[in-house]
């Protein structure tokens, strides 16, 4: 008996794939799939998940040529990125209690949902995966490499933790949600809340309701924006260029070693080609994602809908898009030149190369765009997207080299964001507090 | 039958549509496989009708699969209105 739930709890249980794999199974069998519907979407979910270790895998490689390249553009000496655990470690060993953070945590969102005035579910499962990571990485750098981990107790604190943010995050942001909205139906629920707050207050202090960001034409030429494969190709491919062509120029040892690594190839095309793969990467993490996601979402909504039948759903950025198409534009444009501004800032002074991801610059900074465009017309959109750039640079330096150098930074650099890095200190500081049930 | 339902990212907001979607074919008694995804992955992707918004539709032109049209991915009426009209 002990032996087989000895065998059980390694090869299922402490195998994250068939974990994710059995939890989606449960979910769609609660729900009274077909039989066809169950098998498709339990393999899609256990598919998507393996999935995603290898884009992270991609994406780090591709990191491990921009570092270097403008590390050595701004002349710094050491490299931050080395000697971390990576994203496909951490999914082999962690992602199981991601999976298991989610599902507890979503029902502490839906109890609450039902028993307090908080009636917010939160349904925005890519987010609820990508910060439960994040988190969980904070929680064990602290607790150092050596540590064994108690992998229950890290669930059990995650899942309360996880499910008050979920309830109180949507009900923070709604009354400047209502502003947006016009009304009380939908609520945010992303880790962008905190900059479109930020985006509010400043345009509420520093802008001008009267001209509002929609009274503005853009051109049409500026429609490719909402494709994100093409957003990030672009622009990271400008910044590998741009950092190629001055390595390029120099003869200093780190240079000559960086060139060398295209071989007979023009360095310049070998670099574009990174970026292109740090793009790749990024659509085969995402594609990972999909997979996964979407079968678990259904099955959490048809769960709340049951228990909580007026409440509200929290929901993906993009939906607040539509209330203000140009303000979302104008809020990226800021952050897209205070990112570079920050980039160059950044490497001069604390020495830290910040790679300016398009994904969670443009998202969120779309977001701030329209939260400060509701109280604060174009200058509160424009703020918006200046204020997310800055929390995100700030935070990704802070996140990369002091809450998770030895865990997750390579996913700190390019899927983390705002609210991850404002509560990064305190998931930390409560972690230390309760060690005693981790360790 | 297979319907798209696509956003900027092909996460969340796209299987907000997908599911609102399905909740809607569910109501018209149509049988369909709905998928959600961002909207290059769609225009690679073989489909009979793809739900896109106003900005993502001509992004989404000369695939084969009927580009339909609608506002907001959360209004169920609308989006209801949008594929019986195209059925």
């Amino acid at each position: 008996m002990l032996a087989v739930a000895q065998w059980l709890a390694n090869n299922l249980f402490g195998q994250p794939a068939f974990l994710i794999g059995l939890i989606v199974l449960v979910g769609l069998l609660v729900q009274k799939k077909t039989a066809s519907q169950v098998i498709s979407g339990t393999l899609k979910a256990v598919v998507g998940f393996l999935i995603i270790g290898t884009g992270a895998g991609a994406i780090v490689n591709s990191l491990l040529v921009f570092q270097p390249m403008w590390a050595e553009v701004f002349g710094l000496q050491q490299q931050a990125l080395s000697n971390f655990m990576g994203f496909e470690t951490f999914s082999q060993k962690y992602g199981g209690a991601v999976a298991l953070v989610m599902t507890f945590g979503f029902l502490i969102n839906v109890l609450l949902a039902r028993f307090t005035r908080f009636k917010y579910i939160y349904l925005t499962g890519h987010m609820m995966f990508w910060t439960t990571a994040i988190w969980m990485g904070v929680v064990l750098d602290s607790l150092g490499s050596g540590t064994t981990v108690n992998t229950w107790g890290l669930i059990a604190f995650f899942s309360v933790f996880m499910g008050l943010y979920w309830t109180l995050q949507p009900a923070l942001t709604q009354p400047f949600m209502r502003k947006v909205t016009g009304g009380d139906d939908i609520a945010l629920g992303h880790t962008s809340a905190s900059v479109a707050v930020l985006g509010a207050l400043a345009g509420q202090m520093f802008g001008n309701k009267e001209q509002d960001a929609e009274s503005l034409q853009l051109p049409k030429g500026l429609d490719f924006l909402k494709d994100s494969n093409v957003v990030i190709a672009l622009l990271m491919g400008i910044l590998y260029v741009i950092g190629a062509a001055i390595v390029g120029a120099r003869s200093t040892p780190a240079a000559l070693e960086l060139v060398k690594k295209a071989g007979q190839n023009s360095f310049i095309l070998y670099s574009l080609q990174e970026a292109f793969k740090f793009a790749g990467g990024i659509a085969v993490v995402l594609f990972g994602v999909r997979l996964l996601i979407g079968e678990i979402v259904p099955a959490f909504r048809g769960i709340a809908t049951k228990i909580v039948p007026d409440a509200r759903p929290a929901l993906d950025c993009p939906v607040v898009y539509p209330y203000a198409p140009t303000a979302s534009i104008v809020g990226f444009l800021g952050a897209f030149v205070a990112s570079l501004v920050w980039l160059v800032v950044l490497g001069k002074t604390v020495g830290y190369v910040f790679v300016p991801t398009m994904i969670v610059l443009f998202f969120h900074a779309a977001t701030a765009g329209v939260f400060g465009n509701a109280t604060g017309g174009l200058r509160g959109a424009f703020l918006g997207g200046v204020i997310t750039a800055t929390v995100v640079a700030w935070g990704q330096w802070l996140m990369v080299t002091r809450l998770l150098p030895t865990t997750i930074p390579d996913t700190a650099m390019w899927a983390a964001d705002s609210d991850m890095f404002l509560l990064g200190p305190l998931v930390k500081l409560l972690g230390g507090v309760l060690r005693f049930l981790f360790v | 039958m297979k319907i798209l339902a696509v956003c900027g990212l092909g996460q969340g907001t796209s299987l907000i549509l997908r599911m609102n979607i399905e909740d809607v074919l569910r109501e018209l008694g149509v049988d369909a496989e709905v998928d959600h995804m961002d909207v290059s992955a769609a225009a690679a992707e073989k489909a009979d009708m793809i739900v896109a918004s106003p900005q993502l539709a001509p992004l989404l032109a000369g695939h084969k699969a009927k580009v339909v049209v609608v506002n907001s991915y959360l209004n169920k009426a609308e989006i209801k209105k949008a594929i019986q009209e195209n059925l």
